[in-house]
């Protein structure tokens, strides 16, 4: 076993610059297969939750950069007097942010207080941090992935200055890293407190982004999803009211189709990796076609020549998709990386999941690659093969 | 170990090139008593190398009977065949195959993986196979670090580390100087006289085949010639 070992491990330091060009062959593709995968397995996760969460969202008819009057909010509401069938309406607008002196920006979105966590119960705030939450009108829930990058904790105070006029820093108390989140970036704070941020600046302050509209059941989205836009039909802000996954998935596809073109793009780096590997494999066989047939000649089974030829290139593959999944997974999760102020980057999170969905496929590009090598060394001729080389 | 002894019974081999039948030996009748030392000469194409393929189990006949000991070759399976030769045969080839990234004792240590043996008894039969063949200062010396003559006698290591009961080498001073070619044959001939192992050679070389004791000629598939020799080289 050691000395089979052994002898794998040499096969591939053999010619060292094709097995570091052939990993890098594997690496790579892995690579784009990891970071494409986990912009979709984010995108999915988001829409996953959107479908399940019964939101409706309600945006200006025209635009969704036009504002909504804040009193719509009331109105909606009491298209159910009881209130059994809509759950919460919950106000947001877009603030963006940046902290002072720090070109990174933010995503920062400021929803009403007493709505967010009946309209958002995914967050699954703890007792504390809910209480914290109603509490505290400087209060902020940090996405998971901007804590880290920024190293900030529960407990800190942070100041922020807003995308938006007019600009005034405003300043924070973490209570929450929400962990639980589906979207890892996004922090959340109260809108009172930034309609006094805009009021204290003269700016108009009874505007609201959009309003997400919790429902009781899918029957009452159905219902509601009309009811709404038919009320508001005739004012000057008319709505278009939309399920939340419709929307995430309207304005996703529309603007990028990524889920789409990156699930394209990952095929085709995978087959390209199993091009490449397969290359090295024949060329690696060819190479060692007398060395086969000695073996075979001194009593090595089919079996084993088979075996050695698979288990080289699995190796080779697994060690160029280890570095191509690890990478990025270290790159986005500890590294300084993580700093980096493209918003892309910012809000990705390469997972665990991921990574080792990559290593598998690793396994099977060297599986795939050395398919035909490991045949041909299945079905050599030992008397042929030495006939050829003397 | 007892050797075993060889006959063979109207062996034919015919190859075929698309449709085209390219018939290599032509009824071959011979007969090898163990612990012989038998050279097949002859020109290229006259099928000794095929012969020998035969003989261990590389290649199978067309028609006729191979028997070695109370095996008979031509009724195995080709896992059949690969066990046997792992157990009763050991190969030199004329361009040694040795494995360039292992060391000269895991070159020789490589046919014994095939065998259940512990680590310990793995190493004492390398240490004493390289010891025979006077290699025992290279074990951990990669191929490209010796010359041909020490390649070659690895691989000579390699193929007695089992204690085969027949060795079987073709052109294995093929590749080999005047000088060192000497030494591989009389490494040969003490292989054949002191350990008695059957030692079936394969060589255009006059010289080469004089230390065999018999010398067979094999031409356009037929065994033309039997000789008995009295091999003139016995200084180890």
């Amino acid at each position: 076993m050691r000395l089979k070992l052994l002898y794998l491990l040499r096969n591939l330091l053999r010619n060292p610059r094709r097995s570091l060009l052939t990993c890098a062959a594997v690496g790579l593709p892995v690579m784009i297969y990891v970071l494409s995968m986990s912009v979709v397995d984010g995108v999915e996760r988001f829409l996953d939750n959107s479908m399940t969460q019964l939101r409706l969202a309600v945006t200006q008819k025209t635009s969704i950069i036009n504002p909504l009057p804040a009193g719509y909010r009331k109105k909606i509401a009491a298209l159910d007097p009881s209130s059994q069938r809509i759950i919460a309406v919950c106000g947001m607008s877009w603030i963006g942010g940046r902290i002072e002196g720090d070109p990174r920006p933010l995503s920062t979105l400021a929803v009403d207080r007493d709505a967010f966590i009946s309209a958002f119960p995914e967050f699954q705030l703890s007792e504390d941090e809910q209480a914290a939450w109603m509490r505290d009108r400087r209060a902020i829930i940090l996405g998971r992935s901007t804590a880290r990058q920024f190293g900030w904790q529960v407990g800190d105070r942070i100041t922020l200055i807003p995308s938006l006029p007019p600009y005034s820093p405003m300043e924070f108390h973490v209570i929450s890293t929400a962990e639980k989140a589906t979207d890892p970036s996004t922090n959340w704070c109260h809108h009172a407190y930034w309609d006094e941020i805009k009021k204290q600046s003269g700016y108009p302050a009874e505007i609201v982004g959009f309003l997400f509209i919790k429902c009781a059941t899918r029957q009452d989205m159905d219902y509601y999803r009309v009811a709404i836009d038919d009320f508001f039909a005739n004012y000057s802000d008319a709505t278009k009211t939309q399920d939340e996954k419709a929307f995430m998935n309207e304005f996703i596809t529309q603007q990028f189709n990524l889920p789409r073109n990156l699930s394209i793009l990952s095929a085709v780096t995978v087959f390209v990796a199993i091009m490449a590997a397969g290359n090295t494999m024949s060329m690696n066989f060819r190479d060692r076609f007398s060395e086969l047939a000695t073996m075979k000649a001194l009593g090595f089974g089919r079996w084993t020549l088979f075996s050695q030829v698979q288990g080289e290139s699995l190796l080779l593959c697994l060690l160029g998709g280890a570095v191509g999944a690890f990478v990025p997974y270290w790159a986005f999760n500890y590294s300084p990386l993580r700093n980096f102020t493209v918003p892309l980057i910012q809000q990705l999170e390469v997972t665990m999941v991921v990574c080792l969905q990559a290593l598998l496929i690793s396994a099977g590009v060297g599986v795939i690659a050395a398919a035909w090598p490991a045949i041909q060394a299945w079905r050599l001729s030992v008397v042929t093969a030495l006939r050829n080389q003397e | 170990m007892v050797s075993i002894d060889i006959e063979l019974h109207d062996v034919r081999k015919v190859y075929y090139k698309s449709t085209l039948a390219i018939p290599v030996l032509e009824g071959i009748d011979l007969q090898i008593a163990a612990g012989e030392f038998v050279v097949f000469m002859g020109p290229s194409g006259s099928g000794k190398s095929t012969l020998l393929h035969l003989l261990g189990g590389l290649d199978q006949p067309t028609s006729g009977s191979i028997r070695i000991g109370a095996d008979y070759l031509e009724q195995m399976s080709e896992t059949e065949l690969t066990r046997w030769r792992s157990h009763h045969v050991g190969f030199i080839f004329q361009m040694y195959h040795l494995v360039p990234v292992l060391t000269a004792a895991e070159n020789v240590e490589l046919p014994l993986l095939l065998f259940e043996l512990s680590s310990r008894e793995r190493r004492q039969r390398v240490e004493l196979a390289l010891s025979v063949v006077g290699l025992a200062e290279r074990m951990e010396h990669r191929p490209s670090q010796l010359s041909g003559g020490q390649e070659q006698r690895v691989a000579i290591a390699r193929a007695i580390v089992t204690d085969p009961d027949l060795i079987l080498a073709d052109e294995p001073t093929g590749d080999l100087d005047a000088k060192t070619s000497t030494e591989i044959l009389e490494l040969l001939q003490l292989l054949n006289r002191d350990f008695g192992k059957t030692i079936l050679m394969v060589t255009h070389d006059p010289k080469a085949a004089s230390y065999g004791r018999r010398i067979l000629h094999l031409e356009k598939g037929i065994l033309h010639r039997d000789e008995t020799n009295q091999p003139i080289h016995t200084s180890r």
